[in-house]
């Protein structure tokens, strides 16, 4: 167990020394590791902040609710205070069947439409706007709508709202997708730069190897390393994401004032840090474990 | 200690290195493997360490198996052998110390433990001095005898040593010989391969010859 634990601190020692080692070949590395990294870690941030930018929207979708004809003015009065009781909602307006037909016959430039006409076929409506545009909240809102009493048909136009929504799946996925790729490159940068460290040290592998070290023993320091490279390179991606999100800060301010809109811009939070540094030490170390594993096997096959 | 019962080595070029070599080394002996340039003295070495595993017959070290190993095993089994090398095989990125003390990492001693043994073994060899040393600039003689203090730093059983007098010049190779015997007085297993006739004249350490692979008798 001690000697486990010697093992480990000597091997997270050694992966420093080998960074400051070569301390400008070391910061390329982590400067493109950081690079790669800030792709995908800034794409979601802007993800991220495009879905409450879009969530914060005023919504312009509208519900109408067209009321049954034989509905009296107890029953108006009766469902504008079950509204009240119902949550999404920021504004209701009531058109009555002749204000209604009024705005036809203004609109059709038959001004004497309702005498033309035996009676109104109009329905009394009220025109709801909900407080979000976001879909599955809509389609709740008009459900509760449409168990109203008197209420004969519910319409919401909800499509302006899907498409941002499809927009902001696209984007998503799109992000996975960017992620992924670069998690393919970012293991073969580790790789290639364990795989150089290995060169240079190929002679102390193969001697150890001699005097009864473990595949284990031998593996540590270099998985290590692509560790710790990989978690600079993911510190290296924060920061830059970080100094890109302040450049904007004052445009977005500016914007947002202009729109009088409470909306502030978004960086990373501490979960999703830790969750760039710890998938970027992952990423490393399969690097590394790939190409340490390569080399042991090269070496067993010629001792 | 080391039983060889009809062992046969044939590299993948197909040279046959050993043929049909059985032989028996007790616990605590010391013996020579002689033979010329080509016999297969450094083939039956890498067998006995598990360095290359033999092709044919069965070789017993420490009452383990040699060919029927698990790759995972085989480390454990070679911290108990004392292995020194034709060419040496030293770090030249580190000072002598540091090349003695490699195997105790690698075993995981404490760091306290590591110098103490290290140093013991570094004044066996009378390198003491030159601890701090980097074996660039050590002599052939002093060279390999930090490769004999690397080897017996574990305090291994067995040692197994490849032509360690192999270029060196006879005073040198018989203060290196002094050596061997000292470390098989205090109990250890030594096999000691060479072509250096002088060396072997003048003990009545058993000797093992070999032949274009085979076993002389
Ligand atoms: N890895 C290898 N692949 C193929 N052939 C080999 C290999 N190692 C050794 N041989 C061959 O096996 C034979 C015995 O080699 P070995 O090294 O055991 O001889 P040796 O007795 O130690 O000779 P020397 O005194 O020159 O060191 C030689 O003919 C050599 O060419
Ligand atoms: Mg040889």
């Amino acid at each position: 167990m001690k000697a486990w634990l010697t093992h480990h601190r000597q091997a997270l020692i050694s992966s420093f020394a080998q960074l400051l080692k070569t301390p400008f070949a070391s910061l390329f590395t982590l400067l493109a590791i950081g690079v790669s990294l800030s792709l995908p870690a800034g794409l979601y941030l802007l993800l991220q902040n495009m879905t409450q930018i879009v969530g914060a929207l005023p919504a312009q979708t509208e519900i109408t609710v067209f009321m049954q004809n034989d509905a009296g003015a107890g029953d108006i009065s009766a469902f504008k205070s079950r509204l009240a009781h119902i949550a999404g909602i920021r504004d209701s307006r009531f058109v009555s069947r002749n204000t209604a037909l009024a705005a036809l016959s203004l609109q059709m430039g038959i001004p004497d439409l309702a005498s033309e006409l035996p009676e109104n076929p109009l329905p009394d409506a009220w025109v709801i706007v909900p407080s979000t545009a976001e879909p599955a909240t809509l389609k709740q809102l008009a459900a509760s709508l449409r168990t109203l009493p008197k209420v004969a048909l519910v319409q919401s136009d909800e499509q302006w709202a899907q498409r941002l929504q499809a927009l902001l799946a696209l984007g998503r996925y799109m992000f996975t997708l960017l992620a992924c790729i670069l998690a393919v490159a970012l293991i073969s940068i580790s790789g290639n730069t364990i795989r150089l460290q290995i060169l240079t040290r190929f002679d102390e592998i193969e001697v150890s190897r001699l005097i009864g070290a473990t595949s284990g023993y031998i593996r540590r320091p270099f998985l290590y390393f692509g560790a710790l490279q990989g978690m600079l390179g993911g510190l290296v991606a924060w920061l830059a994401v970080t100094i890109a999100t302040m450049q904007l800060e004052p445009y977005i301010h500016s914007l947002t004032q202009l729109y009088a809109s409470p909306f502030r811009l978004r960086t990373l939070s501490i979960e999703e840090i830790m969750i760039l540094l710890l998938g970027a030490s992952a990423i490393g170390w399969v690097g590394a474990y790939l190409a340490v594993g390569r080399t042991l096997a090269q070496i067993e096959k010629s001792p | 200690m080391i039983t060889l019962a009809h062992v046969s080595k044939r590299y993948p070029g197909g040279y046959e290195a050993l043929k049909d070599v059985s032989l028996d080394i007790a616990n605590g002996e010391m013996v020579f493997v002689t033979g010329h340039s080509g016999a297969g003295k450094s083939t039956l070495i890498k067998l006995i360490a598990a360095i290359e595993r033999p092709t044919g017959g069965t070789i017993t070290v420490n009452r383990q198996a040699i060919g029927k190993l698990r790759r995972g095993a085989v480390p454990y089994l070679r911290r108990n052998i004392g292995l020194i090398f034709q060419d040496h095989k030293l770090l030249f990125d580190r000072n002598v110390i540091q090349n003695v003390l490699l195997p105790l990492h690698i075993a995981g001693f404490n760091r306290h433990d590591a110098a103490a043994r290290a140093r013991a073994a570094l004044d066996k060899v009378g390198l003491l001095q030159r601890e701090k040393a980097h074996p660039v600039t050590l002599s052939g003689g002093e060279q390999q005898r930090l490769c004999i203090a690397r080897a017996i730093v574990s305090r291994p059983s067995l040692l197994l040593a490849d032509e360690p007098t192999g270029n060196l010049d006879s005073e040198y190779a018989s203060e290196i010989m002094v050596m061997f015997k000292a470390f098989n007085q205090a109990g250890t297993t030594v096999v000691i391969s060479t072509h250096d006739h002088s060396a072997i004249a003048a003990g009545n350490t058993r000797i093992i010859r070999l032949d274009h692979g085979s076993l002389q008798t």
